[in-house]
């Protein structure tokens, strides 16, 4: 068992973070990691092995258990969410790699939530691809990036995100739509032709 | 193409920006422009929005990868509700089943906890299911396994928890234990009361099969899944559990459905009479009723819908099952086929029949009901099933016994119809009929029509046989309307007469429609207590109770008994048969020692009065017997069994070995013994009136070839393949020699020849026989029911054998259409 207490404060570490602290960053990013991965379990434990959580289900959770236990410190929900999504999908591509190493056997197995079906079904190599992609466009358009985290890994509606974000829902999907151009163009080319 | 660099993305970003927002038209304007001012940036461009397309129209990462998800294994030590799961026990057609322990160390308990698959809960509603959950959870019986929780997690999904019971399925223990009969019956009856006991709580299991009903090593029995069934069905109304007629269950085992269940009908008690009537029949027999070889989901859905079960006592020593399945079923049940089919045959065939019957109202009206029957089984007292068996036969055996007159009816009907159905010679020929009836070539189409009769009672055979009989009816009844309706009398007495035929051919319906129709006119001209009147109402009388209508059966025959005392004198033939058929009334009711007085009664009369050997004696001596048949009284065994003989040795007496009537005597019961599996005493009596007929109708006359035929079928049916094939080839080499290559006598024959190497497993031979004879004039019916035949299950599947069905079907088509 997890001793409560030694958890970190994860409002202190947010406060850090955007003061420009790189190691805050880090302990911040890593103690939301071991967050959400936590909940994750507990939640598919409180159900049951035939069930799939959606990763915004586990968000909303993780910040409304986080933030009853840090009290009104606790930064607003858009901040929160922007942290947690990239945990989410650090969390995501983590599990995506972990499986394509071991195929069978391990814990967690990252399936796809839709079932409709999709010509281009999300796989776990290449959700792994989209992730180092993902990285480069953090890099040029950070909040293209967010989107995708939101959007893809966190299952989040273009509604909910422009809620989030403050802007219209159709400023988000152009985002989303370039964002996903990007990453396609990015990920196709390292595919033999 | 390659990757774009940070710095190209950037110099793109704003122009992919604007042309996002544009649709199709103004986006090609657009681009086409922007080609003029900036060329490079435009052949950029262009691809990108190209592939924006295809990537919105094959919805590139609108799915989410998101979930992680555990992996079955992770699941032990998952914590459901109170309990912590320990290790996976099964997977079925519901979902995953864990077996499972208290997790609050209050008391050791284990639980089976069994995960609903997502698939089946849509439409479930929380509340629902968890107020369904209640009321099983009050379901408290010895018998059943204790549902202890019911829950939904909070992403919806349903479990329940169960008592955890650990045993085999009832019938694996049985055989384990090699129980006998008695033993399994007992067994039986503990599942028995525990789904009365749920009935009585107005749930219904829906799915009850030998997975679910297990017994333990101490040889507890428990049901397992009550009411699951109902509980994962999509809602479809509000009052859904309470109502025991709900629509019919999504969730089923086709091999222990009821026809309802398959056909969406209600769904009521009378289905879990179904399911455990099949658990019997697994349980004695060791086959399922359906038959021993499902090979497809269709067949079996066709053979619980539409096939009725072979009987248990006929399925133990069934040819077509492996001679080993044979004798290892009986080992577990520690007796011998034989000892098997002979347990198995008197009071165990109508129950089970009883319970499997196709329309739920014709089975028993609760499982009590069912298990008291087995308990008067076991305690050797009089069942209520109506035997379904010898006894039910006979009294439809004994109205055929009455056929005779009927007989002269139908040779009136051909006169009728052979000589232009006038008045005049109608009359003639009735006047004849007496003196005809003994004529040589009377007897002879009596014989056929017998043995169409018999053919057509029997399931395996063609009803196209009794078509010409039928023809002549149907033709010779519109004539009544049309030649008689100036001479009502004249028209009431056709009336009669065809009424009685149709009858006869089991053609009650418009049988009966004439017997009103003459005892209304006779009535009306002759007044109500006139002998003819008299003699209608009787006859309809009868025709009503063989449609089961008894009120209305015996009302009319005690009328008319009452009448005929007055009018024609206590102990007057007539007043006698009435008293008799009105003792038949009663047995088919039950009422036995009523039936036995009144038959009794009338028997005295007639002996003292005709004589011990006169023909209505000797009928009502074969009433009475099958009344003690009926009746199922071994008390009366013995008498019953002197007076058939002395009935049957009188008749040989009084008309000789030869007369029509001793040989059709003898032909019904072989016939009879024939249908009641009783094939070696069926055999000797075949094999005996073989020379006979040879000799007074020939050797190649129709009937004595169908004789042969049927001492064929005797002969297969025992196992005898060999002596069967060499019978019908002779037969075969007569029917072609006597009615040409192309008839279908002999095309039956070789059918039948087909039957034989298929059940024997001579595939290419059974093929080429039936395309023998498909070539040569198979009658049409034959040949469209081909591959519900039984006999020619092996070959289903394979496609020589579907052409020769279409084959078929083609020909029985072409002779149906008009030319």
């Amino acid at each position: 068992m997890l001793d409560e207490n030694a958890l970190p404060n994860i409002s202190a570490l947010i406060g850090s973070a955007e003061q420009g602290d790189k190691a805050a960053t880090e302990v911040l990013f890593g103690s939301l990691y071991a967050e959400l991965h936590r909940m994750a379990k507990r939640e598919l434990a409180k159900r049951d092995g035939f069930v799939t959580i959606s990763a915004t289900t586990l968000l909303h959770e993780a910040y409304l258990d986080m933030s009853a236990r840090e009290g009104k410190s606790f930064p607003d929900r858009a901040r929160f969410m922007g942290y947690a999504a990239r945990v989410m999908r650090t969390l995501i591509i983590d599990h995506a790699r972990e499986r394509q190493a071991q195929k069978r056997g391990g814990l967690f197995e990252i399936t796809s939530i839709e079932t409709k079906e999709i010509e281009n079904p999300v796989d776990a190599s290449e959700v792994a691809r989209i992730g180092d992609a993902l990285d480069e466009l953090g890099k040029i358009e950070p909040v293209l990036a967010e989107i995708v985290d939101l959007k893809f890994f966190c299952g989040l509606s273009f509604t909910e995100i422009a809620a989030l974000r403050s802007v219209s829902e159709r400023t988000i999907q152009r985002n989303w739509e370039r964002a996903r151009l990007y990453l396609h163009r990015q990920i196709s080319t390292d595919l033999p032709a | 193409m390659s990757t774009l660099s940070p710095e190209q993305w950037r110099a793109l970003a704003p122009y992919l920006d604007q042309a996002l927002e544009m649709d199709e038209t103004q986006r090609s304007a657009w681009l086409s422009a922007l080609a003029g001012e900036k060329p490079t940036l435009a052949a950029q461009l262009s691809p990108l929005l190209a592939e924006h397309a295809r990537l919105a129209k094959v919805g590139f990462m609108d799915a989410n990868p998101a979930v992680p998800q555990f992996s079955r294994q992770g699941l032990a030590g998952q914590v459901v509700g109170a309990y912590t799961l320990v290790s996976p026990i099964g997977q079925g057609g519901m979902g995953t089943v864990w077996l499972a322990k208290r997790n609050d160390g209050r008391f050791e308990r284990r639980v089976a906890v069994k995960f609903l698959n997502q698939a089946l809960v849509c439409g479930t509603n929380e509340e629902r299911f968890k107020r369904e959950g209640n009321i099983l959870g009050r379901l408290k019986h010895p018998h059943i396994a204790e549902l202890v929780d019911a829950g939904v997690s909070a992403s919806g999904f349903p479990y329940i928890v169960l008592e955890y019971v650990e045993g085999d399925p009832i019938t694996r223990y049985s055989d384990l234990q090699k129980l006998n009969i008695q033993d399994r019956i007992r067994l039986f009856l503990d599942v028995a009361s525990a789904v009365a006991h749920a009935h009585a709580n107005l749930i219904v299991h829906r799915d009850l099969k030998p997975s679910n009903v297990l017994v333990s090593k101490g040889g507890q029995v428990k049901l397992l899944d009550f009411g699951i069934a109902k509980l994962i069905e999509t809602e479809d109304s509000e009052n859904a559990l309470t109502a025991l007629t709900a629509p019919g269950g999504q969730v089923l085992t086709p091999e222990f459905a009821a026809p309802e269940q398959i056909a969406g009908a209600p769904v009521t008690t009378a289905t879990d009479v179904y399911a455990l009537g099949v658990l019997l029949y697994l349980l004695l027999t060791g086959q399922h009723p359906a038959g021993p070889s499902l090979r497809s989901p269709a067949q079996l859905v066709r053979a619980i819908v539409d096939t009725e079960p072979q009987r248990l006592s006929e399925i133990v020593t069934a040819a077509h099952a492996d001679p080993k399945t044979v004798t290892d079923n009986a080992a577990q049940r520690t007796t011998t086929p034989d000892k098997l089919q002979r347990l198995l045959r008197g009071d165990l065939d109508p129950i089970v029949g009883k319970s499997l019957k196709k329309d739920p109202r014709e089975r028993y009206a609760s499982v009590t009901e069912f298990a008291d029957d087995l308990r008067r089984y076991l305690n050797h007292e009089p069942i209520s099933a109506r035997p379904d068996t010898f006894a039910y036969r006979a009294r439809k055996f004994i109205r055929r016994n009455r056929v005779p007159v009927s007989l002269a009816g139908l040779a009136l009907a051909a006169l009728v119809v052979g000589l232009a159905g006038t008045l005049i010679q109608a009359r003639k020929a009735e006047q004849q009929r007496d003196s005809a009836f003994r004529e040589r070539d009377r007897a002879n189409r009596i014989t056929t029509f017998m043995t169409d009769m018999f053919k057509t009672s029997d399931p395996s055979e063609a009803h196209g046989n009794s078509v010409t009989a039928r023809e002549i009816l149907d033709k010779a009844a519109t004539q009544i309307d049309t030649g008689l309706s100036n001479d009502p009398a004249e028209q009431a007495r056709m009336m009669y007469v065809m009424g009685q035929v149709y009858d006869s051919l089991g053609l009650m319906a418009k049988g009966r429609s004439l017997l009103e129709r003459a005892v209304d006119l006779q009535q009306k001209m002759l007044g109500p207590e006139a002998p003819e009147t008299l003699t209608s109402k009787s006859l309809l009388s009868v025709i009503l109770l063989e449609q089961n209508n008894y009120a209305e059966a015996e009302r009319l025959q005690s009328e008319t008994l009452a009448a005929r005392r007055r009018v024609l004198g206590l102990e007057h033939p007539d007043t006698v048969r009435s008293m008799s058929r009105l003792a038949g009334v009663y047995s088919w009711q039950g009422r036995n020692s009523e039936a036995e007085e009144l038959e009794r009664e009338a028997l005295a009369i007639d002996r003292r009065v005709l004589g011990p050997e006169h023909p209505e004696t000797l009928m009502l001596t074969n009433s009475l017997v099958a009344i003690y048949n009926a009746a199922e009284d071994s008390a009366h065994y013995e008498e019953a069994e002197k007076l058939q003989l002395d009935a049957f040795a009188a008749e040989r007496r009084v008309f000789g070995p030869e007369h029509p009537d001793t040989l059709n005597a003898m032909y019904n019961m072989a016939a009879l013994l024939r249908l009641e599996g009783r094939y070696g005493e069926s055999e000797r009596v075949y094999r005996e009136m073989l020379p006979v007929l040879g000799r007074v109708l020939g050797p190649e006359h129709s009937d004595t070839l169908s004789l042969r035929n049927n001492l064929t079928i005797v002969l297969a049916k025992q196992g005898r393949y060999q002596e069967a094939e060499q019978l019908y080839r002779e037969t075969r080499v007569i029917q072609q020699r006597v009615f040409g290559p192309n008839d279908s006598n002999a095309a039956n024959s070789t059918y039948n020849l087909a039957c034989l190497a298929a059940v024997q497993g001579h595939r290419d031979q059974a093929l080429s026989l039936l395309a023998e004879a498909l070539h040569h004039g198979l009658s049409p019916h034959t040949g469209v029911n081909m591959e519900r035949d039984e006999d020619l299950k092996s070959l289903l599947g394979d496609p020589r054998f579907t052409a020769l069905v279409a084959q078929g079907k083609k020909v029985a088509a072409a002779a149906q259409a008009p030319n």
